[in-house]
């Protein structure tokens, strides 16, 4: 890999050959592969179950109906209602909605506050490098969830400090790795030339170090995208997500979690289900893009 | 060795000082008031300040940091007002449900890990190996507390082979006379086996659900580790001056595939000895994660804030231990010029 970006002349404008490429080799990998297509597949049904369903069907996730309440799956309620009656499947639909536009959102502010401290940490060295990275171990400290449920209990439990302590969190992953993803990059003789023609620090960062990060990026971005689900649905489902009426799935199996013992599974088991397939794809998903950008890690797939 | 001793410790000591510095900020950055929150909304100005004196909250913020960080470390954890105790002999109370349910899951995760491991990697059956992946990645995408819930379901609702969510032993059982804490280990020392064996099953769910995420995990890095390993020239070595395939894989691939993995092995113990707010929950299980979660719904920050902070600590401890048994292991570890480069 070093080696072979030594000898590809660094281009000075105009997208580069490789870029297309990695495109092309990422469109063939899914048609071809089958365990990345199964995956993607599970996804592509899940984003049409969250952003369709409400199109055609008639329930509201928030609409209460005591009369019909605690009712098992059926016709009307494919998968049944809640304990006020709600439709348990436009609630997971919502839920769906939510949890990917939520994590989307964190795995975004993520990569770009941790990817613009990486970079300029391993680009100006020294004294802000020093402290950035103290700061990094100290959120490094604790365990992950912990530390995103403190910062809910301090900043006022919600979906909102849910997702900003949860992207706090990933924020030393973006951080450390496009560090040494800088400094690799920074020692490359490309680098060197462009520095040596005149480029100045910040066009040689986002001309040159930044598309050779993307790669990287983009395999941590994939991986912290499931995480962010799991981490949401977990702290809703501890109370500090979202709160009551919210049908976010974490919340909805807190609230279904009574019912299970009394024989009312499907109030817990459907949003818990819809999470397990939806982060297992994520990761299967994120495992793949890894061994097609990086192929040094594609002993992994022997 | 010495050096690279206490140049960790030092390591951990910044750690845990960075990891205060910014719990104690994110718990101080509360928009509500803590004396309003003890008082209640009725409370005189009068008292308000009163109140916001005695828990100093008129001070500096360097000088409440350095409050902060003293008493934690003179042991005043601060004092819980919805138990009416301080939080530090909660913590202590609670401690040795957490650390039972940490060892057995961990116990029990990295036994099974290790097992499954081997077997995708020792046979090189596609299907085997197909197996344990599709299995490592379920298990990763599983959510530990709705695996709890599904779990509780299946072997305690609908089959009856496992008891439900009522905590280490039977609701109204007696504790085994405590020597170590940990019940299965007290019921042993008394002769006691019947209640040794339902402290084993109630662990059991628990400790799957808890585990879940750790096991797929170590078992894809541990994989992937004994391929690389199988591939190095001194097991070609091994295997051409006669040694079994079994004993060369034993005795030179394992060690060396296992190195790798007593990182994130660390980083799972920390994690668990922290104490899991959501497996707890889910079982009703009274260790220091129930203790928080009740503390959650009350509003009882003192608690959540002690435990913040022991998180970090618990983390940063093991892991200290881990890189200290690392660098004994690995002689590798020990010439920092080799890894440095």
């Amino acid at each position: 890999m070093i080696g072979d970006e030594g000898i590809t002349p660094a281009l000075p404008d105009g997208p580069s050959p490789r870029e297309a490429g990695r495109a092309g080799r990422i469109a063939k990998a899914i048609r071809s592969d089958r365990q990345l297509l199964i995956p993607v597949a599970v996804l592509v049904l899940i984003l049409l179950f969250a952003f369709l369903v409400p199109t055609f069907w008639p329930e509201s996730p928030s609409k209460q109906d005591l009369i019909s309440a605690l009712q098992p799956p059926s016709g009307s309620h494919p998968m049944g209602t809640d304990q006020l009656g709600r439709d348990v499947l436009a609630r997971v639909s919502e839920g769906a909605r939510i949890s990917l536009v939520v994590a989307l959102l964190v795995t975004l502010g993520g990569a770009v506050v941790g990817g613009v401290i990486g970079l300029f940490a391993g680009t100006l060295g020294g004294a802000p490098d020093g402290i950035a990275m103290r700061v990094m171990d100290a959120i490094l400290a604790f365990p992950p969830l912990i530390l995103a449920m403190a910062v809910t209990v301090g900043l006022g439990v919600g979906l909102s400090t849910a997702a900003l302590g949860i992207a706090l969190v990933s924020v030393p992953w973006y951080a450390r790795l496009l560090r040494s993803e800088a400094l690799r990059i920074r020692s490359l003789p490309f680098v060197e030339a462009a520095h040596a023609m005149g480029a100045t620090k910040s066009r040689i960062i986002a001309r040159h170090v930044v598309p050779h990060c993307m790669p990287v990026l983009a395999i941590q971005m994939a991986a912290a995208f499931g995480y962010a689900i799991l981490a949401l649905a977990g702290l809703s489902f501890i109370g500090l997500g979202a709160q009551v009426p919210t049908p976010e799935w974490g919340a909805m199996i807190t609230e279904g979690q009574q019912f299970t013992l009394t024989g009312q599974w499907w109030i817990a088991i459907f949003p818990g289900f819809f999470l397990l397939i939806t982060v297992t794809a994520t990761s299967m998903v994120a495992d793949c893009i890894r061994d097609i950008l990086d192929p040094r890690g594609s002993y992994a797939r022997i | 060795m010495a050096r690279v001793i206490v140049y960790r410790i030092l390591g951990s000591i910044a750690a845990v000082f960075g990891a205060s510095l910014l719990a104690f900020l994110i718990m101080r950055a509360l928009p509500g008031d803590p004396a309003r929150v003890i008082l209640g909304p009725l409370a005189s100005p009068k008292a308000l300040v009163e109140v916001r004196h005695e828990l100093g909250l008129d001070k500096s913020l360097f000088v409440q940091y350095w409050d902060y960080i003293t008493s934690f470390l003179s042991g005043n954890w601060g004092y819980s007002y919805t138990l009416n105790a301080p939080v530090k002999s909660l913590f202590v109370e609670r401690f040795p449900a957490t650390i039972e349910l940490a060892l057995f899951s961990f116990i029990f995760t990295m036994a099974t890990a290790i097992a499954l491991a081997l077997l995708s990697t020792y046979r090189r059956r596609p299907v085997t190996d197909g197996v344990v992946r599709g299995a490592s990645y379920l298990g990763f995408g599983t959510p530990p507390f709705f695996l709890g819930v599904l779990l509780l379901i299946i072997f305690f609702k609908s089959l009856h082979w496992l008891p439900g969510p009522e905590g280490r032993l039977g609701i109204g059982a007696e504790a085994p006379p405590s020597a170590t804490g940990l019940y299965p280990i007290d019921a042993l020392l008394a002769g006691d086996l019947s209640t040794f064996w339902e402290s084993i099953r109630h662990l059991i769910l628990p400790s799957i659900a808890l585990g879940v995420a750790s096991f797929s995990f170590i078992v894809r890095l541990l994989r992937a580790n004994l391929l690389e390993v199988s591939r190095e020239p001194f097991l070609i070595v091994a295997r051409g001056k006669g040694l079994a395939r079994w004993t060369a894989f034993r005795r030179h691939a394992l060690p060396n595939a296992f190195l790798p993995t007593l990182t994130t092995a660390g980083l799972v113990l920390g994690e668990f000895l922290a104490g899991s707010v959501l497996v707890e929950r889910v079982f009703d299980w009274p260790g220091i994660g129930s203790l928080v979660y009740e503390a959650i719904v009350k509003q009882d920050f003192a608690i959540v804030q002690a435990f913040v902070l022991f998180s970090a600590l618990m983390f940063v401890a093991v892991n200290l231990i881990v890189d200290l048994l690392y660098a004994a292991i690995d002689p590798r570890v020990r010439i920092p010029a080799v890894t440095a480069t």
